[in-house]
This record gives C-alpha cells, structure tokens and sequence, in this order.
C-alpha cells in the first residue's frame, strides 16, 4: 500500500479550506437548510453547491436529515470541535506560555539580583 | 512563490501572524539570551512556565540533543491530561532549535509537526520566535476559519445537553 490514509483531520481542514464551504458551514450553525436554500446566497449551480455538501459530507462536518424529500443538510459537531480545539488549544498554549514565560524570567532575574551569584546551581547540568 | 504575511490577532505583547504555512508568534523578553535558553531546554525549568494558565507540567523525557525525545505532561483542572511530545531535530545553544511538536486531542490520534524556535539578542532582550511549520496556507486558513463557527457549535452542545436532560 502506497496511498497514505489522510488522518482525519487534514481532511477536516482540507474542506474547510475553500471559502464557499466556510460559508456554507455559517449558514448552517444557524439551523438545518435544504440544498436549494444553501445554494440561494451563491452566484453558483445547484449542481456546483452539491459538489461542495459532498466534500463537506465526506470530512464529517455535516450530514443529511432523515426526511425523505427535500433532505436538509445539517452540521455535524464532532470534527469541527476537535480543530477548533486543535487551534485554540495550540494557540493559546504559546500565547499563555509565554506570559508566563515572561513572569518566570522576570522573577529569576529579581531574585539573582537580590542573592548575588551564589545559586547557581544550573551549572550542575552538563551542557 | 512569494508568502504575504497575515496578522493572526496580535496581542500588545506577542506578534502573532501566518506566513505561507506557518503560524509565528514573536514576543521579546526582557532577559538575556542565555537565561532564555535555559528555561526552554532546562527539564526543572520547564514546569515553571510551560503551558496555559492554571495548568501543571510534568517533564516525562527530555533528552536535548538531535534524534533526542521529549514528553511533557500537561494536567488542569476540567480537562483530560494531554502529552505534548517529538523529537529534537537541530539544537543549536543559545540560538534555537528544532523539535517536532505532537500532541493529541480528544481521540483524533496524533496533530502537529515541526516547530522551530529562534532565540535572537536584541539590546540585551531576547526576541524569541517560535514558528509552526503547519504544512499549508490552506490548513491555516481552514483552521482559523472554525473560529466563526465554533461559538455556534458550543451553544448548540449546551442546547443538546440541555434537552438530554429532559
């Protein structure tokens, strides 16, 4: 086997990539729509809206109602947490981080100052 | 194939921006360079700033050096423990390195990829840039893009847990 199996996520962002589906996901957080309803704000083919519910139907992000005419598609939560979660989380890990980082830094350099230079005990490390 | 630069929501202290694939933060840091050095690369440093606030870290393995390993396990309160781990790449004293930063979330399996770390002496400051080689312009975009319907997905979650409750 030489196809890589693309982990879910990067198929997640790889839908999520293109501006319409963006869009198309927006309207969706506001409730169920029909693919006729979806295709209303596009200057664009109900066949060329289908073609984009595909994609965001195969990355998980949304699926299609039970009802048996008009099918209205709706969001499906699960991936979207996860990348939201993904992001936010290595987001705020770095900006959190280095607040903290800047705290700590300012602290060992007031205490250095306070001892003179008898704590050292960093130098017990070999480089 | 020449990046543009996009800000990602700069805060007063920290430069935060996408170029091509990668998600910069810059933040300079009132501390020389060695100093700064040590707190990334020290394992008893590293518990005392490493992670979001109200967090714990614990330093699993730490072996600084190219091919080395690390793992970092991160605990707070109203979330699972998550591992940060990878593998140093390129260490090069005082001035940065390269590891691979990995870490799982909610099952997903393991997200991530190389990060680079620059230390820079600036006047006696440290300029500290750490940039997330995230792959593509697309998955930035894509990624960023969930922030818009984030906020509609949690209140739909306290809707659903709401009406589970009958």
């Amino acid at each position: 086997m030489d196809m890589q199996q693309p982990d879910p996520l990067s198929t997640t962002f790889a839908a999520l990539a293109d501006p319409t589906r963006r869009a198309i996901l927006a309207r969706l957080a506001q409730g169920e729509a029909s693919v006729t309803e979806l295709s209303a704000p596009f200057d664009m083919s109900q066949p060329a809206i289908s073609k984009h519910l595909r994609v965001l139907e195969r990355a998980g992000l949304i699926e299609r109602g039970r009802l048996a005419q008009w099918r209205p598609r709706r969001l499906k939560a699960g991936p979207l947490r996860d990348i939201a979660d993904w992001v936010g989380q290595y987001r705020r890990h770095w900006e959190e981080s280095f607040e903290r980082l800047d705290t700590y830094l300012r602290d060992l350099q007031e205490r250095e100052q306070r001892s003179g230079d008898d704590d050292d005990r960093d130098t017990n490390r070999p480089g | 194939m020449t990046a543009t630069r996009i800000d990602r929501g700069s805060t007063a202290t920290t430069t935060i921006y996408s170029e091509g694939g990668d998600l910069v933060f810059e933040r300079t840091f009132d501390a020389p360079r060695e100093l700064v050095w040590k707190a990334f690369t020290d394992p008893e440093r590293i518990p005392r700033w490493w992670g979001p606030k109200g967090s714990t870290t614990t330093v699993a393995e730490m072996d600084v050096r190219p091919g080395g390993k690390w793992r970092y396990e991160s605990s707070a309160p109203h979330r699972d423990d998550v591992a940060f781990y990878g593998e140093y790449l390129e260490v090069t004293p005082p001035e940065g390195f390269k590891w691979t930063f990995m870490f799982d979330v909610g099952g997903v399996g393991p997200q991530g990829g190389p990060e680079t770390f620059r230390f820079e002496d600036v006047d006696g400051k440290t300029k500290v840039t750490s940039i997330g080689h995230m792959g593509s312009p697309e998955i930035i975009e894509g990624a960023l893009a969930t922030g818009m319907v984030g906020g509609a997905i949690e209140t739909w979650d306290r809707l659903e847990a709401l009406l589970a409750e009958g």
